[in-house]
């Protein structure tokens, strides 16, 4: 889920002064608050311990109740071809992103800085293109991308994330180009950058911060994604994890215990990427209204 | 990239201007073509196509009868019915992350690892949250051991069994999934209030509950509107994965919205002509309420 405008010099999150401490009898207060914030983490945590304490159980204590066991994970990838979903998951993801980031960095630059005729409409169009659902035009988009025969490996299912990924991401480079100043771009091109030039030496290394939102805002949507990877990759050999997972589950026939440890395996790589760069998603999340 | 042109005075005024301009629509083509071909291109293919009966590979013109066809079906008024009833949802999946803001708004010791963990299931995939959502509400589940832990050792629930209840449970589950986003909504809106502000009516004597009212509510009123398409759009185009590894839209179709009949009639059934006309309406729908975002971006350039 992805929104709107910002500049680039938006208020991190944190940092700003906090509600100033005050007297002592406060403090039973704080405690109060404290163990209602802990009892809020334990539901938010709630699925992982799901997760961890439904894998580490064999099916027949899974059905029973009780007891401990290794079982569902030594046989997962029996199972689940996890190393396979793993290595598609990781294929999709990064050429989605990177056809994004290959479209979408010149576009900014264009729209915010090389404007040419009718550039605002187009813009708006483009940013209204990121409303569009992708069940609205299912049907279509199904049915175009099979003719072009782009439904047996990843390509179709590459170019549809990159489709939808697109509009959010002219929008963010263009509004944080709008705060590179004009006279930067205009001696980098008079002094014979070019056009390309000044986008390759001048611009992307000053939107290296949105290229880092976009990119982990567009791997966690595209990871945790299910609609395009299960109608666009064809080749049950080549799912993404998620959709394996998903397939799985809707078969009703694996285990719970093995399924939700590869739930818990599917679910790692999001999770550190967002652990690691919470920053820019926060950011990605919030575009436009955090000033 | 040189202009062609066989005016050459003229040619010569225009030429910066023009080669720019050039340059930046050549920049923006791939993304505009992307775009087009992908999104804008299936568009005007749904109009045409809801107008023929269509099985994916031929597609026969018969004019206005899918349309008075699909509305005299029963599964798309369920769909609609059920898309409305789980905007019950929506005060839930804003009011929780609302109050959840403003306590890690307090800054209480580790309030920072409270975040972290507050928003860790935001990176999950709604696939993987259904899974869990499942065990939740299933006959050996959570739900049933908390009613035990409670007293009523003989009352047992299978909420995602019953069509009267799974619609709930999905909409419990929709509401947990949501509490992530817009908790990162409301506090970045409550990082960007003054606190000096709410100093100063404390010392006017104003209470805590009137602070709130007067000060915090108000300063957060477009992060809420933000926050409040952000919840309805997911809640008409995000609920595929939960559906498809919770209940597949049943019992019946109880939990049958439009986006997954869309799916349903395209794929399930075949009828490709009706689930291009869905997405017309599913379309329609979305665009009303991203009319209303469109509004807030101008509202707040």
């Amino acid at each position: 889920m992805t929104t709107l405008a910002t500049p680039p010099d938006t208020a991190p999150l944190d940092d700003t002064p906090a509600v100033p401490d005050r007297a002592p009898r406060r403090k039973v207060g704080r405690w109060i608050l404290f163990a209602v914030m802990l009892a809020i983490a334990a539901v938010m945590l709630y699925p992982f311990w799901v997760m961890i304490f439904t894998s580490l159980k064999s099916e027949q204590q899974f059905l029973s109740g009780g007891g401990f066991s290794w079982l569902s994970w030594r046989d997962l990838t029996s199972v689940i071809p996890i190393g396979q979903e793993i290595l598609s998951s990781t294929i999709v993801c990064s050429a989605s992103i990177l056809v994004i980031l290959v479209v979408g960095l010149p576009a900014g630059f264009a729209f915010s800085k090389l404007r040419f005729r009718a550039s605002t409409a187009v813009f708006l169009i483009m940013v209204s293109a990121m409303m569009v659902p992708l069940q609205a035009i299912l049907m279509p988009e199904f049915v175009n991308v099979t003719r072009l025969h782009l439904t047996g490996g990843y390509l179709g299912a590459i170019l549809v994330y990159a489709a939808l990924g697109t509009p959010f991401s002219v929008f963010l480079f263009t509004t944080y180009f709008r705060g590179v100043p004009d006279e930067l771009i205009e001696a980098g091109i008079v002094d014979g950058l070019g056009y390309f030039g000044a986008l390759w030496r001048l611009v992307v290394p000053i939107a290296i911060p949105a290229i880092a939102t976009v990119t982990v805002l567009q791997f966690i949507q595209i990871w945790d994604d299910l609609l395009v990877g299960l109608l666009f990759i064809q080749n049950t050999n080549e799912r993404p994890i998620t959709v394996g997972l998903a397939v799985l589950a809707a078969g009703r026939t694996t285990s719970i215990p093995e399924l939700m440890a590869g739930s818990l395996i599917s679910a790692v790589p999001a999770m550190v990427v967002y652990l690691i760069f919470q920053r820019y998603l926060v950011k990605g999340l919030t575009m436009g209204i955090d000033r | 990239m040189s202009v062609m042109t066989t005016n050459a005075p003229r040619a010569r005024r225009l030429t910066l201007r023009r080669r720019r301009q050039l340059a930046g629509f050549a920049f923006a083509l791939p993304a505009i073509a992307l775009v087009v071909g992908f999104i804008g291109v299936p568009i005007g293919q749904a109009v045409y196509y809801s107008f023929t009966q269509w099985d994916g590979l031929t597609s026969t013109w018969i004019g206005w009868s899918t349309w008075s066809q699909a509305f005299h079906n029963t599964d798309l008024w369920t769909a609609l019915e059920n898309n409305a009833k789980l905007l019950i949802t929506v005060p839930f999946a804003l009011g929780l992350p609302l109050l959840i803001a403003v306590l890690l708004h307090q800054r209480v010791a580790g309030w920072r690892i409270f975040r972290s963990i507050y928003f860790l299931p935001t990176a999950i995939s709604w696939v993987v949250l259904g899974l869990v959502a499942e065990r939740f509400f299933a006959y050996q589940g959570t739900l049933n051991s908390i009613i035990h832990f409670f007293g009523f050792a003989h009352t047992n629930t299978n909420m995602l069994g019953y069509e009267s209840t799974a619609l709930t449970a999905l909409g419990i589950t929709f509401i947990f999934t949501m509490i992530g986003t817009n908790t990162i909504l409301f506090l970045t809106g409550l990082a960007t209030l003054d606190p000096t502000l709410e100093e100063a009516a404390r010392i006017d004597g104003a209470g805590r509950w009137r602070i709130f009212r007067s000060i915090t509510l108000p300063h957060l009123s477009r992060f809420i509107q933000l926050a409040f398409v952000v919840t309805v759009i997911a809640l008409f185009s995000a609920l595929f994965s939960l559906i498809f590894v919770m209940t597949g839209g049943g019992p019946g179709y109880s939990t049958t919205t439009m986006e997954f009949l869309i799916y349903q009639t395209g794929f399930n059934q075949g009828d490709f002509g009706t689930a291009a006309l869905y997405g017309l309406i599913l379309f329609v729908l979305t665009a009303i309420v991203g009319i209303v975002q469109l509004r807030l971006i101008g509202s707040n350039e």
